[in-house]
């Protein structure tokens, strides 16, 4: 395939400037607050861009993130505790979490729409359980349950994990960009849409969906990694729990769900969200709940579609008048 | 040998088919809801724990007995229900079917920490006088609850089965259900019917709650994890088919007892989520699906 590179280098400017511009940003002397924030805003963006890979241009209900996020830093940890260096864990997360991915394709694919969103479902709760009892690397217990301090970071400074997130977040975005312009994307947009014609126009579906899943828990692993990297502390209840779904699932819906500029958007509400919420500990879930839920009711397309497509007055009439 | 085991299996094989029953009345109004407005209702754990809260605030506070409860909360969860589908998720049907679904993770996330406001997040239990108690049947041992858990998967079981085939309303659900347009034209108001659907399986949640109550411990966040395992019994049993989500039930309770009879208890859920995968990879419509 030829690339315009004419029209190609229109559209990656703005991109590479914005990540010179926040690579730059600890050299510079940026508080450290913004700089965790940024270091959220890319994790969750790098997450996000995979799961609306997945469900909004792949058309499959993923429901199964957390089991790449956790399967990521768990393997960062065992890696970390057996003395290999910290850098191999952090790849090595991402691979685990891919060759994990192919593993349960093949009986994933073999079910559809709803069956498959629910066989993901399990997933992560059946890992949850293996890590409860499984202690892969000795040593002595932090806490309750079977959690794991992340060794060897005593060369890493708060100022590699950001880079590391950006590197994550900015992969991702180039991902997403370099996937929809290619033959790739165009299977992926005619399998959502409608599987058995596109496998009878040629297209190998079973493969196509297989690319994406692999190529989605890749970098949700290393995501994952990069997240614990930050965190210092992984236990199995929190690294497969159904709430990394929330966060991605919110993130993808707020922002729009099957636009590429969706995830970044909903990512940045995820994380103001998250700071501003952290005050009322207990009513944060609660709020972010109804916002979800007022959100889809007003502005179903979210707010990149709401920008591109009618006007906030229509979403709001449609809701009132209750008509389509 | 061979006679020794099956003896020492006899226990695990009643307490998971018995257990099973606990599983089919959860999974019975995730079914419902999915055979008919082919919603997945991720926030039915939560709901089923709404009952359990109801069930313990009604025997602490009132001193009602958590089986007598279910007077008072099987109606007040057929409005809530109504109500859920009513004014949220009709609307949200009319965007999409992926608006519903994270309309009701939504619902889930607001639940579960209305529930940690309102009772803490420490461990509950219904624990009562019967809860407790258990009896032989040869050298098998049962648990009192668990038996409870048994007839109230039965009971439900065939109340929706002959209220589907016999009642005006359960007819319509089933018209409904099978094609929503030609029940509109035969003059069936769909959302109203889809706002009865609801109510009725938030009625049997409401059992499913009191029934869990008595036989585990809960807290705010158990709903996600029972949501799970109804969800794997029904697909399991196939959508949409009432007995195969009672056949799906029996399996995942053996599953689960018999797993934790041979790898510790510890291990049980992982040996049932994984024989659920299993099957479906195995049956990707389930066992009785269509």
């Amino acid at each position: 395939m030829r690339l315009d590179t004419s029209l190609l280098r229109g559209r990656w400017t703005p991109l590479v400037i914005a990540i010179v511009v926040l690579a730059v940003l600890p050299v510079a002397g940026a508080p450290a607050t913004w700089l965790l924030y940024l270091f959220l805003f890319f994790v969750y963006l790098a997450m996000a861009n995979m799961w609306n890979l997945l469900a909004g241009y792949s058309g499959l209900i993923c429901l199964s993130p957390a089991a790449f996020i956790g399967l990521g830093g768990y393997t960062l940890v065992i890696i970390t505790w057996s003395g290999l260096p910290f850098y191999l864990g952090i790849i090595a997360g991402g691979i685990v979490a891919a060759i994990f991915a192919i593993i349960i394709a093949y009986p994933l694919f073999r079910m559809r729409g709803i069956y498959f969103a629910i066989g993901t479902l399990v997933v992560p709760a059946a890992l949850q359980v293996v890590f409860l009892l499984w202690r892969p690397v000795g040593g002595e217990l932090h806490g309750g349950g079977a959690g794991y301090m992340v060794k060897g970071l005593t060369g890493i400074t708060t100022t590699d994990t950001y880079w590391m997130a950006l590197a994550i977040a900015a992969i991702s975005v180039f991902l997403m960009r370099v996937i929809l312009n290619s033959k790739l994307g165009l299977g992926l947009a005619a399998i959502r849409d409608n599987d058995e014609t596109a496998g009878s126009s040629g297209i190998n579906v079973f493969r196509t969906k297989l690319y994406s899943f692999v190529i989605a828990a890749f970098v949700m692993g290393i995501a994952g990694g990069v997240f614990y990297t930050y965190q210092g502390y992984i236990e199995p209840n929190s690294a497969f729990n159904i709430s990394w779904l929330m966060t991605l699932l919110m993130a993808t819906v707020i922002g729009g769900e099957g636009i590429e500029d969706g995830p970044i958007i909903g990512a940045v509400i995820v994380v103001i969200l998250h700071f501003l919420l952290a005050k009322y500990a207990g009513l944060s879930l609660l709020i972010q709940g109804v916002i979800l839920v007022v959100v889809m009711l007003v502005v179903p397309q979210g707010i990149m579609g709401l920008i591109r497509g009618g006007g906030i007055h229509r979403s709001v009439r449609k809701l009132i008048t209750g008509r389509r | 040998m061979t006679l020794e085991l099956l003896t020492d299996l006899a226990t695990p094989i009643t307490r998971g088919i018995l257990l099973g029953g606990l599983y089919v009345v959860i999974a019975l109004g995730l079914s419902l809801v999915f055979g008919v407005m082919k919603l997945i209702n991720v926030a039915h754990g939560d709901l089923v724990i709404f009952s359990s809260y109801f069930a313990f605030f009604a025997m602490t506070s009132l001193g009602v007995d958590p089986i007598l409860s279910l007077g008072m909360s099987m109606p007040i969860m057929f409005g809530i229900g109504f109500a859920i589908q009513k004014y949220i998720l009709n609307r949200s049907f009319r965007v999409s079917m992926d608006a519903s679904l994270i309309v009701c993770f939504g619902i889930s996330l607001i639940l579960e920490n209305v529930y940690q406001i309102i009772w803490t997040p420490l461990s509950r239990g219904l624990t009562t006088g019967y809860a407790l108690k258990s009896f032989a049947v040869g050298a098998v041992n049962i648990p009192l609850v668990y038996l409870l858990d048994f007839i109230a998967g039965l009971a439900v079981m065939f109340f929706l089965r002959e209220f589907l085939g016999r009642t005006y309303m359960g007819k319509a659900i089933k018209a409904a259900s099978q094609d929503h347009r030609a029940a509109i034209l035969m003059g069936i108001n769909t959302e109203r019917i889809y706002g009865f659907a609801f109510g009725l399986a938030m009625a049997f949640a409401a059992v499913g709650g009191v029934c869990l109550g008595l036989t585990f411990p809960f807290t705010p966040t158990s709903g996600p994890q029972f949501l799970i395992i109804a969800m794997g019994v029904v697909i399991l049993g196939g959508l949409g088919s009432m007995l195969g989500t009672f056949i799906g039930g029996m399996i995942f309770g053996l599953a689960q007892c018999v797993g934790g009879y041979f790898f510790g208890v510890a291990a049980q859920m992982l040996v049932a989520y994984v024989l659920v995968f299993i099957i479906l990879a195995a049956i990707p419509r389930g066992l009785f699906g269509r």
